[in-house]
């Protein structure tokens, strides 16, 4: 039996997820209520805008989780400096539904606008027919959805070896 | 006819054997209805009325024999034997079914056809000039541009899951044939200082909300297209309304950020990517070029040797007149094969017509043929001295119909026969139409003439650009048409109206008023036609023209003053009431 607890596709294996979501609803009136200085969190976009200048001084760098709605003047904001990013451990975009196309626009902007060279993990409706675009718009990381078989999502990454667009990743080029 | 290289092979392949694994888990129970609908559709699988509909991709209309041929053979082995030519120059089939669409896809494979991107919230199938590369008025060349473009959106990664579905249309001339204005994006070449390029229209479009596209840039270099096209899509993608389809397309979002800020943002992504990897380099276009088979043309042909048999063949003379076109070589024609003959639904094709149609492109035109978003088949490259036996042995297929351009060339969609969207039926409705209108003489009198029939809103028959256009509507479970007139598709011929500036001279047609029962369509075009004959000045002025002239009142009054129109509604309401 596979073990439906390796959902995380990173480096090109299978992993079990262990990224808590801080939830900040709860913390809504106490400003400087954040997450314990550990590993594995994950905090929101909101949270890492309004907070960034407490959470790049961790120990351990939280990861952010952008919404599929994000405002693009606002992703630039988090590149304001360099140190900004490199207190960053990874960066999450979160697919809705998996035909919420956003996502695959913001990716491929992180990477070739904005100079993200970090992890960018595809998270929410990740699926097995959406693995290749995804990789292809520069995610590195993905955690498949619940009911699909991350094994199979992993080979799908060599769906296609061929593409057409250059400006796009083409990691599975095949040799001609 | 552009020819596959290994990389395009590969790919259609690989996208048949992704397919086939999707069609495999969905029937396994390994994906879920929801999660597979988006992916049939975009390999232009619908569930229909009957069974379910695929679509096949016929890249800006361009086909050859051999793949003729594989859609007679699929039409034989998976379907009732018939297909039907769309307005967007695809080909769908009514009848396969799911398990079989797999195997159907690895053969069309085989002949390099595919049905990727046909429907969907995607780029669709680039469209463009059924005249393409043949038009005297060309200014580029627009097949090479539709194959840039088509291998650019194809699988495109950052664009596969858009808003709303997205079609490009393409025109190479100075007369648009390729109806740029309501298209999302809409692509008209011109040349600048010496420099070709493309005038960029966005934010056309018919169904629910008919609109004329905005001109957001009136130079992309060609070298700088691709970027462009790319800047566009990404601020579509982005900012595009994802909570209601009925505001999901792009005409909406240019609508609600106006176009001056549409074109700032499309400007801004682009000066960060136009000189990315994805600037066209002259080694591309030359590539592509290159991967065209190219008619070779008899240029010693001249156009004093055309048509010596025709002389006093008065059937064969209105057939020359309306179905065979200009051709940029001296000696050659365009001809139109009609697929508008009477009781046969508008754009389909049978088998063994095709089979035919291929035998005869093999025979008559270099083996290519291109299918017209009229829903004809046209053989771009004939030697006009060959007209004559053209015309004898397409009158024995009945694809001589000599209707091209007139009222009884409808464009229809298949309506509620077939589709599950439509609101009413179509074909039974253009088929009353060509029968009322059956003296051919009287139709050539009447002259140029676009009749568009769609059964719903979404508006597959075009008909908010027809000269005259038929709506199907629903009122209270029961049938109902609405008549627009005064749309086209472009300037066109129009000697009244020169300024082709706006979306290639596009207008949306106005509704006439309240709608008509089924059976009183074709006594409605008949008054129509009548008020026009009365008003026309000469044979030259277009009905087209009369209503510029003198506005839809006209036509309105007698219309809704005809007694005999107004009988019928009020008699079946009656029969309602009893």
């Amino acid at each position: 039996m596979p073990d439906t607890n390796l959902r995380l596709i990173r480096n090109g294996q299978l992993e079990a997820d262990s990224i808590r979501l801080f939830d900040d609803h709860l913390t809504a009136n106490s400003a400087l209520y954040l997450p314990p200085d550990e590993a594995h969190w994950m905090v929101s976009f909101d949270t890492w805008l309004d907070k960034c200048d407490f959470l790049i001084k961790r120990k351990f760098p939280v990861a952010v989780l952008i919404p599929s709605d994000a405002d693009i003047s606002r992703i630039v904001q988090v590149s304001v400096t360099h140190a900004h990013l490199d207190a960053i451990a990874f960066i999450a975009i979160n697919f809705p539904t998996y035909t919420d196309g956003r996502g695959f626009s913001l990716a491929q902007m992180l990477r070739s606008q904005l100079g993200w060279k970090g992890e960018l993990r595809a998270v929410g409706d990740v699926m097995i027919d959406t693995m290749h675009y995804l990789a292809r718009c520069g995610f590195d990381s993905f955690l498949v959805k619940a009911g699909h078989d991350a094994q199979a999502a992993l080979n799908a990454l060599t769906t296609f070896t061929v593409h057409y667009q250059k400006s796009y990743s083409q990691p599975f080029k095949a040799p001609l | 006819m552009y020819i596959y290289d290994e990389i395009d092979q590969k790919m259609v392949e690989q996208r048949v054997a992704q397919f086939k694994d999707q069609t495999q888990r969905f029937l396994a129970g390994k994906l879920t209805e929801d999660e597979f609908r988006v992916l049939r559709l975009q390999n232009g699988l619908y569930i229909q009325r009957h069974a379910p509909m695929l679509r096949v991709a016929i890249p800006y209309g361009m086909l050859v024999s051999k793949q003729l041929r594989m859609l007679a053979f699929i039409a034989r082995r998976w379907d009732k034997g018939y297909g039907h030519f769309s307005t967007r120059q695809n080909i769908q089939f009514n009848w396969p079914r799911l398990e079989d669409v797999p195997d159907i896809l690895a053969k069309l494979a085989t002949v390099q056809m595919h049905a990727i991107q046909t429907s969907g919230n995607c780029i669709r199938n680039t469209t463009t000039d059924h005249f393409a590369g043949v038009a005297a008025d060309e200014i580029i060349n627009p097949l090479v541009w539709c194959e840039i473009i088509r291998q650019w959106s194809m699988l495109h990664p950052e664009f596969a899951f858009l808003p709303r579905k997205f079609k490009i249309a393409v025109s190479g001339s100075l007369i648009d044939r390729a109806a740029v204005g309501v298209h999302d994006i809409g692509l008209q070449a011109v040349e600048e200082s010496g420099v070709l390029g493309f005038r960029v229209w966005v934010g056309g479009g018919l169904g629910r909300t008919p609109m004329v596209g905005k001109l957001i840039k009136p130079f992309v270099a060609w070298c700088d297209l691709l970027t462009y096209l790319q800047a566009t899509l990404r601020v579509y993608n982005l900012h595009g309304r994802r909570d209601n389809k009925y505001k999901a397309r792009i005409k909406i979002l240019v609508k609600d950020i106006t176009p001056e800020v549409f074109a700032q943002q499309v400007d801004a992504q682009w000066q960060m990517i136009k000189n990315g990897p994805d600037k066209v380099t002259e080694a591309q276009v030359c590539n592509i070029e290159s991967r065209f088979k190219w008619p070779e043309y008899d240029l010693t042909l001249t156009e004093n040797c055309a048509l010596a048999q025709v002389e006093g063949n008065a059937r064969f003379d209105r057939w020359l007149s309306t179905n065979v076109h200009a051709h940029k070589v001296a000696g050659y024609a365009s001809v139109t094969v009609s697929l508008k003959a009477t009781g046969v639904p508008p754009g389909d094709i049978t088998a063994d017509q095709m089979e035919a149609i291929a035998d005869i492109s093999e025979k008559y035109g270099f083996g290519e043929l291109r299918v017209s978003h009229e829903q004809n088949l046209i053989l771009a490259d004939v030697r006009k001295h060959d007209l004559y036996s053209l015309w004898q042995e397409l009158r024995i297929l009945n694809l001589a119909t000599p209707n091209v351009g007139l009222l009884t060339n409808i464009i229809s969609c298949p309506g509620g026969d077939y589709c599950s969207l439509a609101n009413a039926v179509s074909i039974p409705v253009a088929e009353a139409i060509q029968r009322r209108f059956d003296d051919i003489d009287y139709v050539h009198e009447i002259g140029e003439l676009d009749l568009n029939l769609s059964g719903c809103i979404n508006s597959c028959g075009h008909h908010h650009v027809g000269h005259i256009g038929i709506l199907g509507v629903d009122k209270a479970g029961e049938e109902w048409y609405q008549i627009t007139i005064g749309g086209r598709q472009n300037g066109g011929n129009n000697h009244l109206n020169t300024n082709n500036a706006r979306g290639g001279g596009a207008v949306i047609g106005r509704v006439i008023g309240p709608s008509f029962a089924r059976e009183q369509i074709p006594d409605v075009i008949h008054r129509l036609i009548q008020t026009y004959l009365t008003l026309r000045d000469s044979e030259v002025e277009r009905f087209i023209d009369v209503v510029d002239r003198l506005g839809i009142e006209p036509f309105k009054r007698d219309v809704y003053a005809d007694p005999l129109l107004l009988v019928k509604p009020l008699i079946q309401k009656e029969v309602a009431n009893a």
